[in-house]
């Protein structure tokens, strides 16, 4: 299990890696961007990114403006 | 037949009703506690088929010319009918040609015109568009009225997300935005609102400021109240309002008046809009539903027009 | 053919995708259009979007080369934010950059801009940068990595078409190596034509399309005068003159004077 906060919201899941989180959240399209702690993580790199308890995710998706 | 209606927004209530008109039993099924609680909530509820008619297609307007008259008739007294007024500021009085090109069933406004039918307004624009047949209602006053009279007439509610475990005749699936990635090509569309409160104004009916980017328009609700709206944003994404479109819509509203500066905040709120790609709704059989969704901006106006035409699809072909 | 940042590009009218009145006009006017590129813009809202038949998979059906754009930025670090964000969604380097001085006038912040562009194109980005028509911003563009230039001819959305011709000229002349669009504050076709005449490479048109009542035909009489403004440079034009010129030869005439 691990603690992290997802958009702003504490959350608990069992993901382990950042890939493995954006499956468990129901993220499947390709439309979106990640970042962790401030930085972006790459789409190649979400695979091996091994998240830890305290991190802060923040999953981007475009908006457009009307 | 017995129906299930899946949906307690303005779709779900509106084909509710039309099904009750053909003396059907229909139940009705929600997994929010009350109605309205999607898009439908957060509606402006003007029912204006011309001004609409600037960018949606001349269907909309086709369909949508009976609307005050048909929630006139289910929800009598409910329907404000003075019409819509459209302003722009000074500079952008192009944007004001440009409307009036794009639409019909309007007439020019001069100075005292404007005065006339909005006396807060007086001297704060040179000229106007007023549409004179277009109407307005609270959606959400006109949805608790609607499901009271279907539960006074036997229509069951049922408030949660489980299976109603009865077989049903026929199943309507009204689910609006809920329905995005299961009903093919439905895509979402955020939109933000906010509602004020201020004593120091009063408007007789909806008015449009006309913007070349952030169009918006401002609804009186009674009360002290008015609903100011709307952005539009390409995006299936729900929660709070940002904090840059919250000033967009106030930035608009003190252009129009500069009273709703001091107004108060009293609620902001933002949702998803369901809509195809041409941005017209659609009645649909999918499986053993039978679909009614994809309003965009235009519920109220047009879910009459749908719910007749789901409810006569049901008699044509009986599933 | 166009080549930007080793890309070639046949059509030379590039659509904005912001405002239409429904996607599915959209789809149609950028099929009429025949173009190859398309600009997206987006606002960085930390919100995931969930799947489904969304306006992007709409735009990504069309089958053009996407250009993101940081539309609506105001500084340096929403402008880099963004193009990052733009080049992880869209697995694409290249990025359209707007970085506005002005929420109003939405004129481009050429201090912020030039530093935008140094940064984003050390990192890798293939910048498409939106400018005025100031030479020495344009040089200072260049110097920090744009390979391309979007110089604008009016405010955006303003449809006065160039209003500036001399310094369109001037800007020709001086980067006669570089790729230029004209970006932003076209209205007509013939304002397209006229800035195709003057040897620019190409166009990116959004409001004179999408707010036309009629979109896709619009669309198509847009890529044709952008053709038609080409075929005529290409073919060398005349240079106006004070005095007539008679196409039929006086001598051999029975009576002159």
């Amino acid at each position: 299990m691990r603690n992290i906060i997802v958009n702003g919201e504490k959350r608990a899941v069992e993901a382990t890696t950042l890939d493995a989180l954006l499956s468990l959240l129901d993220y499947k399209g390709s439309w979106i961007a990640t970042a962790v702690n401030g930085e972006i993580v790459r789409r190649a790199e979400r695979n091996a990114y091994a998240l830890a308890d305290g991190d802060r995710v923040e999953i981007l998706s475009p908006m457009q403006g009307g | 037949m017995h129906a299930l209606v899946r949906g307690a927004g303005v779709a779900g209530l509106t084909v509710a009703f039309e099904l009750r008109r053909h003396g059907h039993a229909v139940e009705i099924v929600d997994r929010a506690g009350y109605v309205g609680a999607g898009a439908s909530g957060l509606a402006g509820g003007m029912l204006a088929p011309f001004c609409e008619g600037e960018s949606a297609p001349e269907s909309v307007t086709r369909l949508g010319r009976a609307a005050a008259e048909w929630w006139e008739a289910a929800l009598p007294g409910h329907v404000g009918r003075n019409g819509t007024l459209v302003v722009a500021p000074p500079r952008d009085t192009g944007e004001l040609k440009r409307f009036a090109t794009r639409t019909t069933c309007h007439e020019w406004l001069d100075e005292d015109g404007i005065a006339v039918l909005e006396p807060a307004l007086a001297g704060r624009f040179r000229t106007a568009l007023f549409f004179r047949d277009e109407a307005h209602l609270d959606p959400r006053a006109a949805l608790g009225a609607l499901k009271e009279w279907l539960a006074d007439d036997g229509v069951r509610f049922r408030f949660d997300a489980s299976s109603p475990g009865t077989d049903f005749d026929a199943v309507f699936d009204c689910t609006g935005s809920a329905a995005i990635g299961t009903v093919p090509g439905l895509r979402g569309l955020r939109g933000e609102m906010l509602y004020l409160e201020t004593e120091e104004i009063a408007l007789s009916r909806p008015v449009r400021l006309l913007h070349p980017r952030h169009p918006l328009y401002v609804v009186p609700r009674g009360g002290n109240r008015f609903m100011v709206g709307a952005t539009m944003l390409e995006a299936n994404v729900g929660g709070p309002i940002s904090a840059r479109s919250l000033m967009e819509l106030l930035n608009a509203a003190y252009a129009l008046h500069p009273a709703f500066g001091e107004a108060r905040v009293i609620e902001t709120g933002a949702g998803v809009r369901p809509a195809f790609d041409d941005n017209v709704p659609r009645v649909l059989r999918i499986g053993n539903a039978i679909h009614v969704n994809g309003f965009y901006r235009h519920g109220f106006l047009l879910a009459p027009a749908m719910a007749r035409e789901a409810v006569s699809l049901l008699e044509r072909v009986p599933a | 053919m166009l080549d930007l940042y080793g890309v070639e590009i046949t059509s030379r009218l590039f659509l904005g995708t912001a405002r239409y009145p429904s996607p599915k006009i959209l789809a149609d006017a950028v099929r009429t259009s025949r173009t190859e590129i398309v600009t997206v813009s987006l606002r960085r809202e930390t919100a995931g979007g969930k799947a489904g038949g969304s306006f992007l998979d709409l735009i990504a059906a069309l089958g053009v080369r996407i250009l993101p754009n940081t539309a609506g930025c105001h500084s340096v670090r929403e402008a880099v934010t963004t193009a990052q964000m733009a080049r992880e969604i869209f697995q694409t380097n290249w990025v359209k950059l707007e970085v506005i001085g002005h929420h109003d006038t939405l004129q481009p912040d050429v201090f912020a801009l030039v530093e935008a562009a140094r940064i984003l194109s050390e990192d890798g980005f293939e910048v498409f940068p939106y400018t005025t028509d100031d030479l020495v911003v344009a040089e200072r563009l260049v110097e920090a990595g744009c390979k391309v230039l979007m110089p604008w001819c009016a405010p955006i959305g303003s449809a006065m078409g160039p209003v500036n011709l001399p310094a369109l000229r001037a800007m020709r002349a001086h980067f006669a190596e570089i790729p230029l669009i004209v970006d932003a504050g076209l209205g007509r076709p013939s304002h397209a034509a006229a800035v195709m005449e003057l040897g620019y490479e190409a166009v990116l048109l959004n409001t004179a399309v999408a707010n036309a009542s009629d979109p896709v035909t619009m669309a198509g009489a847009f890529a044709d005068a952008i053709e038609a403004g080409r075929a005529g440079f290409k073919a060398g034009l005349l240079e106006p003159r004070d005095m007539a010129v008679s196409s039929t030869p006086v001598i051999g005439k029975a009576v002159f004077s």
